[in-house]
């Protein structure tokens, strides 16, 4: 029964976000208004005096303000599929539906007609690779500068409160040199943007409205309608590898989830990394070295209470303890210098790990109970009987013997942490992180640092999103994507425990 | 003059002593050095008391098989004797068990170190999940042996002492739930073999073995007996017969009768024995 | 105290013995005849009831190693039945005497008597006492029957003597009875041994009730005690 809905699940947000990266068919059609030329992108077939509508992307949204277009099924005339359309991916305002008239360099026409579109493909790569370097130092060396000068700036605060004029000075060298070479950076960032902003692209659509654009916006150039399977199947597998590897555009509505599919891994580790712990030493300790009393039996039920509590009541817990009490005690004791910028006073990975944590400890605390209660009472016997100590008998016999159990334990865990939201919402998600929670920069991992999560994801771009029409697929294919992550992670987990079971089981038949 | 006979005197034909038990009368039971000495042993499950003043010596070197119906504090008394019953919840003893010299019960007693002076064995063989010469290895790694070498002499010592060398030197490394029942039980008695304990206990050894795993477990503890002072728990009276030296009955919770096995089965002083026995009850 | 399939066995074992124990002692009563009432047909009768004493020590035997085997007994039921397995020869070693008795009885049938019938009349009617004593004490587990039983044997001896002296009277006052005489000397000794058996199954009944061997006192020793 489960198989089948997990199935029929998959399949359903499969068939509904696969199809996304599929290159369309552009066709074009008379209406009464004029040629409109699109992709059909849905269909209502006709409806008591409804008659039947056609939804068509038209694209373009910088010129005609929207994406879609409905028409009435009788309104359009004469379909046609234009051989030399093409669909034009773009950094910014979506997609183009139209022709390529003309290539500029430096305000000259260099290919015209028939010849642009080659002349456009000719230069692509080149535009992607001075594009890539550009971001490269945007990341890297204006990235570095930048929290170099974060840094001065904390001293100088620091300064103020115990002056020294040595000190002040060296600081005020060091920015000095800061600013030179930022200086330098973002004059060779501007040479590399004016180059890239060289080479335009004169777009026309079907109505006849032309725009010129830099080639160094634009992402792929497809002429759908000429295209071969093939080469469509190349465009699709490009496109699946952008989603998932890529940054997010356009307000998340384009691009790729990497950083949230990142995110919600780390988040999930981070997660287990902190509740096994947890879990296992109370569970040892209300099994094995509580005595029976009001105390272990209160712990109990606030452990089987615990599970029933809504999601959200834990991501004001983690809220109002662990960002505002917790946090804001750690920045006034270590980053009072940055005040009132909070640090771990604000939502971020750690905090929604620990809230996490506190929500999935209850799974994992009863089945690792059940999982020591399931180690052989002989096997304790025997270890105790050769003279081993309590903790040596737990230690060697009794937490080997239950490792499978407790991995049960968080799967479970991580099944139910990966799939939260709600309290994420509150401790430290946000739908456009600036940077990932581990990166190159030292040290390395930054548990202050807020992250993106696939969950998030999906409510963000389906219902926050100033063009939810569009991001529809993005949708289902983040649902997917979380789904592939939950799977991905459970089979590890689960693959471990096998080994271990394997391990401890040997041949018993 | 004397005629010589000329046929020699013939010597007087000596055969070789039997090969079987020591035949020990009271006299010589009397003079025998003891291993284990139980002194008025009482002991309360909660309000229940399950033993009533216990008094039994064990003799060094020799097998003392203590018999009964279920529930008669066999089992607990050899439980008490390893002190395993502290484990359990609202056990109460009073009275005395003496290990050579030492009182186990006196409260200054380190149970670990006396645990290790007390091997036992389990009903249900309950071999670790590891492999078998980690099992073997057990009590010496937890007592804090490294040096491999002392492990590895250990191991194979242990494992030839319990007879199961022949069968297991070419997989130590293999999974001890790999092996046979009476393979595994042996295993059990190895690694209770290898901290060299003085008295080795045993609970039910065989209760879970075919006949001849069981045979080869009682020609084992007879072998045993040359370094080991054994107490062995059974309900099988011709296990306690064919391997014991000493039989004690238990019944409800007291020692009824105990003394030399021949004697205990083929002419018990008390009645009940005799009943139980004899299988007129139980 | 459960009711066992096995008492029912050893009760079997004990009728079956008792059974052989009657047989016996008539043949003893028989052999008495014959001695001293000079009775061919008694004399045959005797030799003929020795097959069946015979047959029911084998029969017994086997019944006994039986009960040994499946039942693995302790305690009593073991003293019960290695007892038993003991007595069985014994009977059947009185039905042998009794037998040749009757044989000799054939012999000396056709002549004079030598003797006084009295004599094997007192000395037949001792020794079959003796032997229905015994098996009584076995049959009722009486333990003082058992110790009077081995005292009477001193009587019998006593009785032995007489008639040896007697008979080795009338060899010396008229040698032409010495062949008659002999054969009257092994009847005697016969009764004699039969007494001996009866003892001995009194000590195996002592055995069986309280496990302690009675056998030869001289030897001081019992290897349990």
């Amino acid at each position: 029964m489960s198989v089948l809905m997990i199935v029929t699940l998959v399949v359903f947000i499969g068939a509904k976000g696969l199809g996304y990266f599929w290159p369309q068919a552009i066709v074009q059609f008379e209406t009464a208004q004029g040629p409109v030329m699109g992709e059909i992108s849905d269909r209502e077939p006709a409806h008591e005096n409804e008659p039947e509508r056609l939804q068509l992307r038209v694209a373009n949204r910088d010129l005609y303000g929207q994406d879609f277009r409905w028409f009435q099924a009788d309104e359009v005339k004469n379909p046609k599929l234009v051989a030399d359309a093409v669909l034009v991916e773009r950094l910014e305002y979506g997609a183009f539906i139209g022709w390529i008239r003309a290539v500029q360099e430096d305000g000259k026409v260099i290919a015209e007609g028939p010849g642009a579109l080659p002349g456009v493909e000719q230069r692509l790569p080149k535009a992607h690779s001075l594009r890539s370097r550009i971001h490269a130092i945007e990341k890297g060396e204006v990235g570095d500068l930048n929290a170099s000068l974060e840094g001065i700036r904390l001293d100088r605060r620091r300064l103020k409160s115990a002056p020294d004029e040595a000190k002040g000075k060296a600081l005020d060298a060091k920015e000095l040199d800061l600013k030179a070479r930022y200086q330098q950076v973002s004059e060779r960032l501007d040479e590399l943007r004016k180059e890239s902003q060289r080479v335009t692209v004169i777009l026309e659509t079907v109505d006849g409205q032309r725009k010129e654009q830099s080639i160094g916006s634009l992402i792929r150039v497809l002429p759908v309608n000429s295209m071969s399977t093939l080469s469509k199947l190349k465009v699709y597998m490009s496109r699946l590898w952008e989603f998932v590897a890529e940054d997010p555009r356009e307000s998340n509505t384009e691009g790729g989830i990497f950083p949230a599919i990142f995110g919600t891994v780390m988040m999930v580790l981070m997660m287990s990394l902190v509740v096994v712990p947890c879990g296992v030493v109370a569970a040892l300790y209300l099994r094995e070295y509580a005595k029976d009393g009001w105390l272990v039996r209160a712990t109990r039920v606030a452990v089987n209470n615990l599970a029933g509590v809504p999601s959200i009541v834990f991501g004001v817990f983690g809220l109002g303890f662990f960002v505002y009490t917790l946090g804001g005690s750690i920045d006034q004791i270590f980053y009072s210098d940055r005040l009132p910028t909070p640090t771990y006073g604000t939502g971020s990975i750690i905090w929604a790990s620990l809230t996490l944590a506190l929500l999935t400890v209850p799974v994992v605390i009863v089945s690792t109970e059940e999982a020591l209660a399931s180690v052989p009472r002989n096997q304790r016997e025997a270890s105790l009987a050769m003279g081993a100590t309590k903790w040596q008998t737990l230690w060697k016999i009794v937490l080997p013997g239950a490792a499978p159990g407790i991995l049960t334990g968080l799967i479970l865990a991580m099944a139910r942490g990966a799939g939260e939201v709600a309290p994420l919402m509150l401790t430290g998600v946000v739908k456009l992180a600036p940077s990932m929670p581990l990166d190159g920069t030292f040290p390395f991992l930054h548990l202050d640092r807020k992250f993106m999560h696939l969950g998030f994801h999906i409510y963000d771009v389906g219902f926050q999103s100033p063009n939810s029409e569009a991001a529809k697929p993005m949708v289902f294919m983040t649902a997917l994507l979380l789904l592939a992550v939950v799977v991905l992670l459970n089979f590890a987990a689960i693959n471990l425990r096998r080994r271990l079971r394997a391990r401890m089981g040997g041949s018993t038949f | 003059m004397e005629i010589e006979d000329p046929r020699p005197i013939p010597e007087p034909v000596v055969l070789p002593p039997p090969k079987t038990e020591p035949a020990w009368d009271r006299a010589a039971v009397a003079e025998m050095e003891l291993a284990l000495r139980v002194r008025k042993l009482d002991l309360w499950y909660g309000a229940k008391q399950a033993l009533f003043g216990i008094d039994l010596d064990v003799p060094k070197n020799t097998v003392m098989s203590l018999i009964g119906p279920s529930g008669c504090g066999k089992s607990t008394l050899l439980r008490s004797l390893n002190r395993m019953n502290d484990l359990i919840d609202g056990v109460r003893i009073q009275g005395q068990v003496l290990l050579g010299d030492q009182d186990l019960y006196d409260p200054k007693v380190d149970v670990i170190e006396l645990r290790k002076r007390m091997g036992m064995v389990f009903q249900k063989s309950n071999p670790f999940p590891k492999s078998i010469y980690e099992n073997v290895a057990y009590g010496l790694r937890i007592h804090g042996v490294k040096d491999t070498r002392v492990l590895d002499e250990t191991v194979e010592r242990s494992l030839v002492g319990a007879g199961l060398w022949d069968e297991v030197k070419d997989r130590l490394k293999d999974s001890a739930l790999g092996l046979s029942g009476g393979q595994q039980q042996r295993l059990c008695i190895a690694r209770a073999l290898a901290v060299k304990p003085e008295v080795i206990l045993m609970d039910e050894p065989c209760s879970a073995l075919d006949p001849i795993a069981t045979g080869r477990v009682e020609e084992l503890i007879f072998e045993l007996k040359k370094d080991f002072t054994i107490v062995i728990v059974t309900h099988n009276m011709q296990q306690a017969a064919r391997v014991s030296d000493f039989t004690g009955f238990f019944w409800l919770g007291k020692l009824i009768e105990v003394g030399l096995t021949k004697q205990l089965f083929t002419n018990p002083t008390q009645r009940t024995t005799e009943d139980y026995i004899t299988g007129r009850f139980g | 105290m459960t009711e066992r399939h096995f008492d029912t066995e050893l009760k079997c074992m004990k009728d079956g013995l008792m059974a052989m124990a009657i047989q016996v002692e008539e043949m003893i009563d028989l052999a008495i005849v014959v001695i001293t009432k000079q009775s061919d047909a008694q004399a045959e009768q005797v030799v003929e009831l020795d097959r069946i004493v015979d047959a029911q020590e084998v029969r017994l035997d086997c019944a006994c190693i039986d009960l040994l085997g499946l039942r693995a007994p302790f305690a009593t039921d073991l003293r019960f039945l290695a007892g038993c397995l003991k007595i069985i020869p014994q009977l059947e070693r009185i039905g042998d005497h009794c037998k040749n008795i009757g044989r000799r009885g054939l012999i000396l049938n056709r002549q004079a008597q030598v003797l006084n019938p009295d004599y094997f009349e007192k000395m037949g009617q001792a020794v079959c006492g003796m032997v229905c004593d015994s098996v009584e004490a076995f049959l009722k587990g009486d333990v003082d029957l058992a110790n009077r039983v081995i005292k009477a044997d001193d009587l019998v001896d006593e009785l032995h003597h007489q008639i040896f002296g007697e008979l080795l009277r009338q060899m010396i006052k008229d040698p032409l009875c010495i062949e008659r005489a002999s054969h009257l000397i092994i009847v005697n000794k016969d009764f004699e041994r039969i007494a001996d058996h009866a003892t001995n199954i009194c000590e195996e009944v002592l055995y069986i009730l309280e496990g302690v061997n009675v056998k030869h006192p001289y030897l001081h020793q019992d290897p349990h005690d």
